[in-house]
């Protein structure tokens, strides 16, 4: 590209003038990111850049509705268990045991043979205090990491990238659905979200006007940086890249130039990257399928998101829970398959959560209500593999409001993974310290 | 907050007028803008003709102007209604039936909640008091209710309402009727607070959200606060706000330092008697609309004009339209506009039609911008957090999509409430039936206009910037229109298209 042979040419003088932090604001990150890689390069710096070849990757996924997290751990040996429970209640021999108390729901045969291999680990009980039993409101206490009195406006993740991730590519975030969830939310927004990668472009209606609309674009990046030999100074910048201060339009500019950057990437790795493994035509599968991608195709993110739907299971669980779920097992099996063909797996990681669990006692529908605690999933080969977390007591007497009590703050498993698989510090993420559950 | 004697030195500064002689087409295009959603040039002359004062009034003071809008014929309190359908679900004899039942009421509200949607941004697109409109999506992005949440049309309607109708009024008789207005008692859970089990959800956000901020309040504050408001309840048969003294608590709260046997009126009228008040509300109306944080020297001059005009934002609105302060340079063209600013501005500016309800409500929230459904209590973040690199790229499709006459790109999960949710599918279907108007070349441009290429683009600059794009650009633009062996009206709406597919554009 036209834009980097003219970087490289002016190295030194990069080195030298361009690296001031407020240049962040007006270069496209795409750029910014070539600067700090040419930085670390000409100074011999033990930072670099993570690139698309060899950073870890945490792929979180949503159980959107609140998932039944008893019918999904499922404590097959426990007597109220099946009291509380006697329509929707699973039997022994419905189960895939993982020990003699506990098994999987009987559709996860995906994750059952994950977790024989080691690579999954389920993390029981997970939950926070004072919780909250609204959709809407507990969704939003897990996205943004906060406590259950406090509403905070950004999410973990766009605290992640504004606290470890400035100047990088804005596919450093890779949110694939509609909306951005508010996970994302962040001081410095970062992240791309798009369903079908077609649809994550300028739309032309002719040849013309999408060179113009590149032109109209590209501009600020048009006039021609000072020569090598020209002593080049800060004042010689063109106009449009103001050092200090920034105004609203130069932060547009440089995004502008990411997303043009980024759509070209995205569609090109999204037609050149075939799949390894055979996935469900699920909405969900087809998510893992473009991610599975896209990691193939080496896109330098650090954070991809998906989401599964239909977990709000008031009537008729049973058979709509057996769907989702299998799909989920299904699915994921299908994406470390396909990791493992490329050769990447070793550098993703998985990560389950859900609103809130259900009520322990099922209801009059063959269904179950908003409830409280509930297992995660981790999944990857560096995991570490098996229980994690006590099984909450379902005897009546140590519940609270029907609801199982929380042995783990989902916040320490969010900690766990920030400290030991993005290798970042989460206090200052997480708003305080939590311990860092030891998921990997 | 008293001021120590010596050794603070209160600025008394206060915000100077405009001189008279920087009132001029560039000036008046900024407060059209800013005190509503812009306008074509006409419009902008002709504030600009009224002089400073006039045209500030002409936009404040709108009270003169009516307003034709009539209320959605659903928006009043029908307890028959609401009996009905507790009785109908009571009496359900099948689980089934009662499914069917709430189904049947979760889709009168998506529809109804639509039709709002609808009926708001017609007003804000087409309604004779742009400032009115502009002054109540302010206060909805305050006191950030959602839908979601509430989970009645009727309720946020009426919110909306109250908003207009006290849009420049008293603090203390807004921040009241907020707090008593039925969609905000069941957002913030005050109509479960029991004296027993003071519910501290309203107590607190009061303060830290909508009145005070962080660190202005102990939460000792919040939790005898919460004991106070007890009593403010919601009535569900006549869907009004009820005052229960049964389950109000009677005895003394401290609050702020100071002692008595409070209710809510008292406790809302202690926040607004704080010096820290006037400050909050001041610079968040001031961030509002200058698009950035006052300085301290401004926010003191804004906090110290709000006081002196008795917490009455009317007057206070006038000194701040007028000021120099909001016409600088960093202030002009410097603010990222909000969706709502976009869609608006555009239809206005481009003198087109407003798309369909369905095909706004699908098109703002994947801008980010989802009204009646803020994403928190929190309201949305705003400035450069509207642009991502795809929303970004929505806004230029959009363009096309509202220029050109067609469907923008929207999919059956841009409508659903929840991902995959059956009312995607729905919408889609409804959309086939949806027709887009498209911009008039003939309206927003004059036979000699339309004469070249250089006067196109120079009128459609003016149109949409109220000033000139670079030269690089202007030229980019001259030479896609020379591409063309004719210049039809369909290569000067792609042109139109094109200059809304610039970071120029972005900003107001």
């Amino acid at each position: 590209m036209k834009i980097e042979i003219t970087l490289q040419t002016r190295r030194e003088f990069l080195r030298r003038t361009v690296l001031g932090s407020s240049l962040a604001w007006t270069v496209p990150a795409f750029l910014a990111n070539t600067f700090s890689a040419l930085q670390a390069e000409a100074e011999g710096s033990a930072i670099q850049t993570p690139t698309g070849k060899d950073a870890s990757i945490l792929v979180v996924l949503q159980m959107a509705g609140g998932n039944d997290g008893i019918n999904t751990v499922v404590p097959y040996a426990n007597d109220f268990y099946h009291k509380a429970r006697p329509v929707i209640g699973l039997k022994a021999e419905n189960v895939l045991k993982l020990n003699d108390q506990v098994g999987l729901h009987g559709a996860m045969t995906g994750f059952k043979s994950l977790y024989d291999a080691g690579q999954l680990s389920v993390i029981q009980g997970v939950g926070y205090p004072n919780p909250n039993r609204s959709h809407f409101r507990s969704t939003e206490i897990w996205q943004t990491a906060s406590d259950s009195d406090r509403v905070e406006k950004h999410g973990w993740i766009g605290r992640y990238f504004d606290a470890a991730c400035a100047g990088a590519d804005p596919t450093v975030g890779v949110v694939i659905g509609n909306q951005l969830p508010e996970s994302f939310f962040a001081a410095t927004p970062k992240g791309i979200v798009f369903n079908n990668p077609q649809n994550y472009r300028f739309m032309a209606n002719g040849a013309a006007t999408e060179e113009s609309y590149k032109k109209l674009n590209e501009l600020e990046m048009s006039s021609p940086l000072p020569d090598d030999n020209s002593g080049g100074s800060i004042a010689m910048l063109p106009a449009g890249m103001p050092m200090t201060g920034g105004r609203a339009v130069d932060f547009i500019s440089r995004t502008a130039l990411d997303a043009q950057h980024s759509s070209d990437e995205v569609r090109a790795i999204a037609a050149r990257v075939q799949n390894q493994a055979e996935y469900p035509g699920s909405q969900l599968g087809s998510s893992l399928k473009m991610v599975a991608k896209l990691i193939g195709g080496g896109l330098p993110t650090r954070i991809y998101y998906v989401s599964q739907g239909g977990y709000d299971t008031h009537t008729n669980q049973l058979a709509s829970q057996s769907r989702l779920l299998g799909d989920l097992a299904t699915s994921v099996k299908a994406f470390t398959d396909d990791l493992k063909a490329q050769g990447n797996m070793g550098r993703v990681l998985v990560m389950t959560f859900s609103e809130f669990g259900r009520r322990v006692s099922e209801n009059a529908n063959g269904g179950t209500d908003h409830g409280a605690a509930a297992p995660m999933f981790v999944i990857g080969h560096k995991v570490k593999a098996g229980l994690l977390g006590q099984y909450p007591s379902l005897a009546p007497a140590d519940l609270f409001q029907g609801d199982v009590k929380y042995n783990v703050d989902f916040r320490s498993v969010y900690a766990g993974v920030l400290q030991h698989w993005l290798k970042t510090n989460s206090a200052p993420i997480l708003g305080r310290q939590f311990t860092p559950l030891p998921v990997v | 907050m008293k001021p120590v004697s010596g050794s603070i030195r209160l600025t008394n500064h206060m915000l100077k007028p405009l001189s008279s002689d920087r009132w001029n087409f560039a000036t008046a295009a900024h407060l059209l803008n800013r005190a509503g959603f812009g306008g074509p040039p006409a419009d902008i002359q002709k504030l600009c003709d009224l002089g400073l004062d006039q045209a500030v009034a002409h936009l404040l003071d709108y009270e003169y102007t009516h307003d034709p809008t009539t209320d959605p014929d659903w928006a009043k309190p029908d307890p028959d209604e609401v009996r009905q359908f507790r009785e109908a679900i009571k009496n359900a004899a099948t689980p089934e039936e009662k499914r069917k039942l709430q189904q049947a009421r979760e889709q009168a509200i998506q529809r109804r909640i639509l039709e709002l949607r609808g009926w708001w941004l017609r007003r804000m697109a087409t309604g004779p008091r742009p400032f009115q409109e502009k002054m109540v999506l302010f206060w909805h992005g305050h006191f950030a209710t959602s839908v979601e949440k509430v989970r009645n049309p009727y309720f946020m309607w009426r919110q909306n309402e109250l908003f207009r109708q006290n849009a420049t009024g008293n603090w203390q008789e807004l921040l009241t009727a907020a707090g008593k207005d039925p969609a905000m008692l069941v957002w913030l859970d005050q109509a479960q607070s029991r004296k027993l089990h003071p519910n501290e959800n309203f107590a607190r956000e009061v303060m830290e959200l909508f009145a005070l901020g962080e660190g202005h309040y102990t939460e000792h504050d919040i939790g005898e606060a919460a004991r106070a408001l007890t009593g403010w309840s919601l009535e569900p048969d006549t869907q009004q706000f009820i005052y229960r003294p049964r389950i109000h608590d009677d005895g003394d709260k401290t609050i702020f330092g100071q002692t008595g046997n409070y209710d809510g009126d008292d406790f809302i009228a202690m926040i607004v008697e704080q010096p820290q008040a006037a400050k909050f509300i001041t610079a968040k109306l001031w961030n509002y609309f200058a698009g950035a944080e006052p300085s301290p020297a401004v926010a003191n001059a804004l906090a110290a004009n709000f006081r002196a005009n008795g917490n009455n934002f009317k007057p206070f609105l006038h000194v701040l339209f007028r000021s120099e302060e909001f016409y600088s340079p960093d202030i002009v063209r410097n603010q990222v506009k909000s969706p709502v600013q976009w869609l608006i501005g555009s239809v206005r500016v481009l003198e087109c039609e407003l798309p369909p309800p369905l095909v706004c409500f699908g098109a703002l929230r994947q801008l980010g911008q989802d009204l009646f459904a803020p994403p928190n209590v929190k309201g949305w973040d705003g400035g450069i957090t509207w642009i991502t690199t795809n929303t970004l790229l929505m806004r230029y499709n959009d363009a096309q999509a509202l220029v050109e006459g067609q469907l923008p790109p929207l999919t059956a999960n841009d409508f659903a409430r929840k991902e995959g949710g059956a009312g995607g599918q729905k919408a889609m279907k409804a959309l086939q039936r949806v027709r887009m108007g498209g911009v008039d070349v003939e309206k927003i441009l004059t036979p000699e206009q339309r004469a070249d290429k250089a006067t196109i683009v120079a009128a459609l600059e003016h149109r949409l910037f109220q000033t000139k794009l670079n030269s690089d650009q202007e030229q980019t633009l001259r030479e896609f229109l020379d591409s063309k062996t004719k210049m039809s009206n369909a290569d000067i709406v792609t042109t139109v298209r094109l200059m809304m597919s610039t970071p120029e554009y972005q900003v107001t």
